[in-house]
């Protein structure tokens, strides 16, 4: 039987990785193109010059056009053309690839078929995947980089994550105790280091009142609004903030500016939820076989939605896979 | 309610509004979204209608509330349950006979709520292409996701150029000097310029 209470949680032993879109997340995907030899070097320039201007390669503007060789008996071998592009036929020479003369080819060897990157790389590790292919420019997004490693976040941020992660874990147990699904949410502004809104899942009450709905409808009350009455329920709080923040409450988009963190991968209804609410950014501690924000679906880096946020991945991650297994355990218990 | 009208009873997997149903509950719908028109709030009619008595209506409440969940069909939902609970009946075998009634597509939140609640069938009019969760951003309505309820059947097209003319005359009316008032997910701007 797993304990409730262990000692206090080490920040070392857990690391919030980004939930990237699936552009940034995807493999290199490549095309084929011709390639040739360039035999005498001092043509390169007029080569290339003359190749940009007759096969411009439009699309492939991350991948260079002439790469050196190290152990071949010529020094650079340079781009042709897409073989999507070529002209059809069984025999494939410089000539036939060149045809109308708007290329010289003096200098140039027998082509044959390459595999490029097809688009250009979004992150270190897509880039130095393409890289093996062919030379590719990169436009490196130094945060996605250092995110990517798990270096993000510092120490005091890190046990600032922990300290809200930690409270949307004790609200899920509490939850738990009156027969809940373990979940828990917390809701922090990030600019004042203070917890709006804290809550647990109620959906054997109310089948719709997962944790995020629920902490949703709570800084909602924090600044005035709000439908549901939680006072049943003392794990479920807010704390309403100052005055000098009220001209905020005047939008409907309460959640602008505000962290979450819930214990579990939201559902499609919470993560649509967030993105109508404008959350700020989401930390959750664990997938969930049928998550919205990584899993199943990438609700907050979708291109078609108004609004997108960014997710973290991995926070306090082992007290919240120990929050489900025993939630899972349980419902084995009821039967469910 | 006797045990004759319950046997006559079609299995949950044929439940379907009949051609005229359809008809008869979407005038309905129609008529609350130009009440709602008229009365200056978003034009959405949305109504669930169990065994032919409206279990449920709603309009959008997020401004008032600060609760931007607060879309009429999340109201309608919340109804059902209330009326399920009056009546101590059980809220899954009510919602798996229950039909929703809306001028516009409910979005991608709203149709994860319908699974979840494992409502069988949402007829709408207009596509909603800026949140649309039956297929026009997302078909949460037939995904794959074995935990989030159940699949439902959508009808679609009833009467859509009106509920889109609707909607911009709302969104004409919220700007009569030029400034943009409470901007919901449902208001005329976020919906086909944002
Ligand atoms: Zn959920
Ligand atoms: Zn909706």
């Amino acid at each position: 039987m797993k304990r409730w209470k262990g000692p206090p949680c080490d920040i070392d032993s857990w690391v919030a990785f980004p939930v990237l879109s699936d552009e940034q997340s995807q493999d290199v995907e490549l095309v084929e193109v011709f390639a040739a030899p360039i035999l005498d070097k001092k043509e390169t320039s007029r080569i290339v010059r003359e190749l940009n201007a007759f096969h411009p390669l439009s699309g492939l503007q991350h991948v260079k056009r002439v790469r050196p060789c190290r152990e071949k008996p010529h020094p650079l071998e340079v781009l042709v053309c897409l073989v999507s592009d070529a002209p059809r036929g069984k025999v494939v020479s410089v000539d036939s690839l060149l045809p109308s003369g708007g290329v010289n080819c003096n200098g140039l060897g027998e082509p044959f078929v390459v595999k490029v990157p097809a688009r250009p790389p979004l992150t270190r590790p897509q880039f130095e995947l393409a890289s093996q292919h062919w030379p590719t420019s990169f436009h490196e997004d130094k945060q996605v980089t250092v995110a990517l490693r798990g270096e993000l976040f510092s120490r005091h941020q890190k046990e600032r994550m922990q300290a809200y992660m930690a409270s949307a874990v004790t609200a899920a147990r509490a939850g738990m105790e009156v027969g809940m699904e373990a979940v828990g949410a917390a809701v922090v502004d990030p600019k004042t280091e203070s917890i709006i809104a804290v809550g647990h899942d109620c959906r054997h009450d109310r089948p719709l009142h997962h944790a995020v709905m629920v902490v949703i409808d709570l800084v909602a009350r924090s600044q005035g609004g709000g439908f549901y009455s939680f006072d049943g329920y003392p794990a479920c709080r807010f704390t309403s903030p100052n005055s000098l923040q009220t001209e905020a409450g005047s939008q409907p988009y309460i959640c602008t500016g505000y962290d979450l963190y819930v214990t579990r991968e939201p559902c499609v209804m919470c993560a649509m939820a967030l993105v109508h609410s404008r959350i700020g950014r989401v930390f959750y501690g664990v997938a969930s076989a049928n998550g919205a924000l990584g899993t199943k679906f990438k609700i907050h880096a979708r291109k078609d939605l108004n609004h997108r946020f960014e997710v973290y991945r991995g926070v306090l991650s082992g007290e919240c896979e120990n929050l489900h297994s025993v939630d899972d355990h349980i419902r084995k218990d009821r039967g469910e | 309610m006797g045990t004759e009208e319950d046997s006559k009873e079609a299995p949950v997997e044929l439940f379907c509004p009949s051609e005229e149903e359809i008809e008869r509950w979407m005038i309905r719908a129609f008529d609350m979204a130009k009440e709602a028109l008229e009365s200056g709030e978003v034009p959405v009619g949305c109504l669930m209608v169990y065994k032919d008595e409206v279990v449920g209506k709603g309009r959008n409440e997020v401004n008032e509330t600060k609760n931007a969940t607060r879309h009429a069909e999340m109201v309608a939902l919340d109804q059902v349950l209330d009326w399920c609970c009056r009546r101590s009946l059980d809220a899954r075998s009510v919602c798996e006979r229950t039909a929703l009634y809306v001028t516009v597509e409910p979005c991608i939140m709203c149709a994860a709520a319908l699974r979840l609640l494992n409502i069988p069938v949402v007829v709408y009019g207009c596509r909603n292409e800026r949140f649309g969760g039956c297929g026009s951003v997302l078909d949460v309505s037939s995904a794959d996701l074995p935990q989030t309820g159940t699949t439902f059947k959508c009808i679609s097209g009833h009467r859509a150029e009106e509920a889109v003319e609707m909607l911009k005359t709302f969104y004409k009316q919220e700007n009569p000097n030029g400034e943009k008032k409470h901007c919901t997910s449902f208001c005329f701007f976020c919906f086909f310029f944002h």
